[in-house]
């Protein structure tokens, strides 16, 4: 589309492309390079290197604890929403049916919707009809709020699938468990794992649900760093935000390999 | 399996899926509308009560909120869209390699938490950050300057946020023009800006719509960072969902502002969903 | 291995009639082709033989039970797919295994040795381990095939098995097919959009246009007698000039064309003169030299040559439209020249339906 730009041009673009490289990338780095620091304070740059925070936040029991409650509410989420994710993937991609267009939008509008809507309605439905939140009501939450994302990995990785496969199993007496078992599934394999990363993600680094479900026994990693934040937050904190930033890297990276370049967001 | 069983092949494998949705997503979002009009969010006219919504539009307060809201939405948008398009641009032209590597630079800040995010910039623009320092060296501004708590400080930060949003969509829709339309334009003598003008940004219209409704509903349902940055002297609507709800335990009023915020969000998005589904399978 | 019968049969989509009632013995053993322009309903009647889509109206009938509601996984039939379907997470032995394992006919030393012979049968024996992208397209289509027969069906069904290959590929598997179903013979029924595939493999063909058969008979039959003028161009070459037949003076027939030529015709269906249309084959009208005759004879004017490597196609002027005959590539006619087409009445039909073209 940029055809025949001008070199001018074009060295302008370089330079802007660099500025935004850093500009998106700013607060990530910032961030690791703070919980370098060697100093007590939190300051950018830091002054001098140690990675004595890391050891510090492993050993703090607060912080062990939201780690476990992160990790376990994350597995949880991540074992139910997929599942269901992907059985929602390949009804939308394979059937055509009455009611489709909103069976879609169900399952792909806690994207676009406001989470805080939806998490003030679990407050209050869980309190009327629970008593009160608990880990159950986040992990509810962050299966629908995962679902959506295994639905368009599985989906975009579903729809390179032949149909003709699925046909042929039917007509070699294939019944429909064996057919997906055997035939259909296993082909969608890299876009399940990819959902399931991306959707543990999710639940991990969720600060909006987890703000109005908490109780004061339940305490999660974004929670911790949410609340230093108010404070004054330490190098600790850098390093706790760095884990999770790590954590992204990762998702990305492996998912990006597995999708093979089907863009799944936006 | 019979034709029957067929027909309900769908259904069987949609079913646990919905019934988790309408759960933990849809029946929340109506609870919410039901403590916003209902006493008590009882369903009966008699317990029709629009006391919350009174208090919301008796106080000045709370149309600043939605008034700075609002602004926020548009300039993160407005900047979003500026920035992003020459983006999109210069992934859609970059070899594969570049591509992979913007990609990678759009897509980890996105998929990093939102507290990790906000934490950095609140170290970016506060007192002792890189810009409030440089700024003062240069002696531009006094010695206790920074952008945190500031709004300029909440869109800086918006907008560092919602930038991979508006540049996925746009990479999208640029990507989907033929090629061969813009060789076509430069064969019949228009050079690339008038290329750009008259044939890529005309073309690129439903992203560019599409892209800034995301943005703009993300922005002002944003709860997280307006909150940490803008702290409690520029509060913005979610946040005054959160205060009504966790500090002064006022579920009417909490629902009340979230169902504002929920209409503003459908305003948006409504016309374009109806739109969009002419245009999309 | 059973026959098939078609009773009735109809399918629609929605408001679209894909098949609008269709009759149809396929006796036992017998290879039928289903041919015709895309959207005629072929592939929608195979799909309904082999179970994959139910019919609104109609039964099917395979040997002698009723499977007009039975799944298709029930139907005892092979299918071979357009694209292959190949499961690509498989080898090639787990692909052959698949409707063996599925049915659980027989146990794990019966299944190898069936999937060496089914291998030995479309000559791949060694390629067993391997997976489907790292075979070429022609060996990924005799896998697909050995895979539609592996488990003895009583039908075979083939879904335009050829059209993804080159024209060479083609014509090689075309024979080969040949080959491999005189060593097992089976009921098939084949679909193809390609005229010449049906007339050299099939034992009967059957021309279908707009959800209902047109014609079906023996190859050479249709070929010959075209009952309407679409069977008679899909079938390829077939020029069709509207004439108006009278009873000749002296005996015969002579038909006229609409510029005023005329020339002799063979006898009209049903004996009555009038309109209808002459169908001359391209390989049935020659170019007369100059001291050449021919029962029939008409005078025209060449328009075009066109150089096809093993032949040339003229298009000439004459009786009132545009005629193609088949020359030698190697033919002294330009653009221009005057010239005297000759045939046979014999080797022309007449045809009465009254349709031109489809």
């Amino acid at each position: 589309m940029t055809l025949g730009a001008p070199l001018a041009i074009r060295a302008v673009a370089a330079l802007f492309v660099v500025l935004m490289i850093v500009f998106l990338l700013a607060p990530l780095v910032v961030v690791m390079a703070a919980s370098l620091s060697a100093g007590g304070y939190l300051v950018f740059p830091p002054q001098g290197l140690s990675l004595k925070w890391y050891a510090e936040i492993l050993a703090d029991r607060r912080y062990q604890e939201a780690l476990t409650t992160s990790c376990v509410i994350a597995l949880l989420s991540t074992a139910i929403a997929v599942p269901l994710g992907t059985a929602g993937a390949i009804a939308l991609t394979r059937f055509r049916f009455p009611g489709r267009s909103a069976a879609q939008l169900l399952f792909l509008s806690p994207l676009l919707f406001p989470t805080i809507v939806v998490a003030i309605g679990l407050l209050i439905l869980a309190s009327r009809l629970l008593g009160g939140s608990s880990i159950a009501v986040i992990v509810a939450g962050h299966v629908a709020l995962a679902i959506p994302f295994v639905v368009r990995t599985v989906g975009a990785v579903l729809e390179g699938v032949d149909r003709a496969t699925e046909e042929a199993a039917r007509v070699m007496g294939a019944n429909a468990w064996r057919r997906y078992s055997l035939v259909v599934l296993p082909q969608c394999k890299s876009g399940i794992m990819a959902g399931t990363l991306l959707a543990f993600l999710v639940s991990f680094d969720d600060a909006v649900l987890v703000l109005f479900l908490r109780t004061p026994s339940i305490d999660t990693l974004p929670l911790r760093i949410y609340a230093s934040l108010e404070f004054s937050p330490d190098p600790g904190v850098a390093a706790a935000s760095t884990i999770l930033i790590l954590m992204a890297a990762f998702v990305v990276l492996i998912s990006e390999r597995l999708l093979a370049g089907r863009h799944v967001v936006g | 399996m019979t034709g029957a069983a067929r027909r309900l092949e769908p259904a069987l494998l949609l079913a646990p899926g919905a019934v988790a949705l309408i759960a933990a997503f849809l029946l929340p979002i109506l609870q919410v509308l039901a403590y916003a009009f209902f006493k008590d969010g009882a369903l009966s006219w008699s317990a029709l009560d629009f006391t919350a919504w009174r208090r919301m539009t008796d106080d000045d307060y709370h149309l600043f909120v939605g008034l700075r809201t609002l602004r926020i939405g548009l300039i993160v948008t407005a900047a979003c869209l500026i920035l992003g398009y020459p983006l999109a641009l210069v992934i859609d032209a970059a070899s594969a390699r570049m591509k992979a590597l913007l990609f990678l630079a759009l897509l980890l800040p996105l998929m990093t938490s939102v507290v990790v995010r906000t934490f950095g910039w609140l170290v970016i623009l506060g007192r002792g950050g890189p810009i409030a320092r440089a700024l003062r060296d240069l002696g531009l501004v006094p010695n206790n300057f920074q952008l945190a708590y500031t709004e300029t400080g909440i869109v800086i930060a918006m907008t560092q946020v919602l930038l991979p949003y508006m540049t996925l969509v746009l990479v999208g829709v640029i990507g989907q023009i033929d090629r061969r339309l813009v060789e076509a334009a430069r064969t019949m003598g228009a050079g690339w800006l008038h290329a750009l003008r008259h044939v890529v940004i005309p073309l690129s219209k439903p992203g560019i719509i599409a892209g800034s409704v995301l943005v703009f509903a993300i922005t002002i349902s944003s709860f997280i960072t307006p909150v940490l940055i803008g702290g409690l002297k520029l509060p913005v609507l979610a946040a005054g969902v959160f205060h009504s709800a966790i500090a002064y335990n006022d579920w009417p009023l909490a629902a009340a502002q979230a169902t504002a915020l929920f209409a503003i969000v459908a305003l948006v998005l409504l016309p374009y969903a109806l739109t969009a589904r002419g245009n999309a399978r | 291995m059973a026959g098939v019968t078609i009773k009735g049969l109809a399918k629609s989509f929605g408001k679209v009639e894909a098949l609008k009632g269709v009759d149809l013995t396929i006796a036992d053993g017998s290879f039928v082709a289903l041919m015709g322009p895309s959207g005629c309903g072929k592939t929608t009647l195979l799909r309904l033989i082999s179970g994959l889509d139910m019919a609104t109206r109609g039964s099917v009938l395979i040997g002698d039970s009723d499977v007009s509601r039975t799944p298709p996984e029930k139907r005892n039939i092979g299918l071979m797919f357009q694209s292959y379907a190949l499961f690509p997470h498989m080898t090639v032995k787990d692909n052959l295994a698949f409707p063996m394992k599925m049915r659980r006919s027989y146990d794990a030393a019966e299944r190898d040795r069936r999937i060496a012979r089914a291998l030995d049968l479309v000559r791949l024996p060694a390629i067993g381990d391997r997976y489907p992208r790292q075979l070429s397209g022609g060996q990924q289509q005799r896998v697909a095939f050995a895979r539609a027969l592996i488990d003895e069906p009583s039908v075979l069904l083939l879904d335009e098995p050829l059209s993804n290959l080159d024209a060479r590929l083609r014509d090689d598997m075309q024979m080969e097919l040949i080959e491999i179903r005189k060593q097992a013979p089976i009921t098939t029924i084949l679909v193809t959009h390609d005229q010449t595939e049906g007339l050299t493999l099939a034992d009967e063909i059957v021309v279908m246009r707009e959800g209902r058969i047109e014609q079906a008979g023996a190859p050479r039959a249709v070929y010959a007698d075209p009952k309407t003028a679409f069977v008679a161009d899909f079938l390829g070459g077939a020029n069709l000039i509207p004439v108006s037949v009278a009873p000749a003076t002296g005996g015969g027939w002579t038909a006229a064309a609409a510029n005023g030529q005329s020339a002799p015709a063979p006898a009209p269906p049903g004996g009555q003169g009038g309109r209808m249309t002459l169908m001359i084959r391209q390989e049935h009208l020659r170019a007369l030299k100059p001291a050449e005759t021919a029962e029939a004879e008409v005078q025209g004017k060449v328009e075009a040559v066109a150089y096809r490597g093993q032949t040339a196609q003229v298009a000439v002027q004459a009786l009132g439209q545009s005629l193609r005959l088949i020359a030698p590539p190697d033919t002294a006619f330009a653009a221009g020249d005057e010239i005297r087409l000759g045939w046979s009445p014999a080797d022309s039909r007449l045809i009465a339906d009254g349709s031109q073209r489809g």
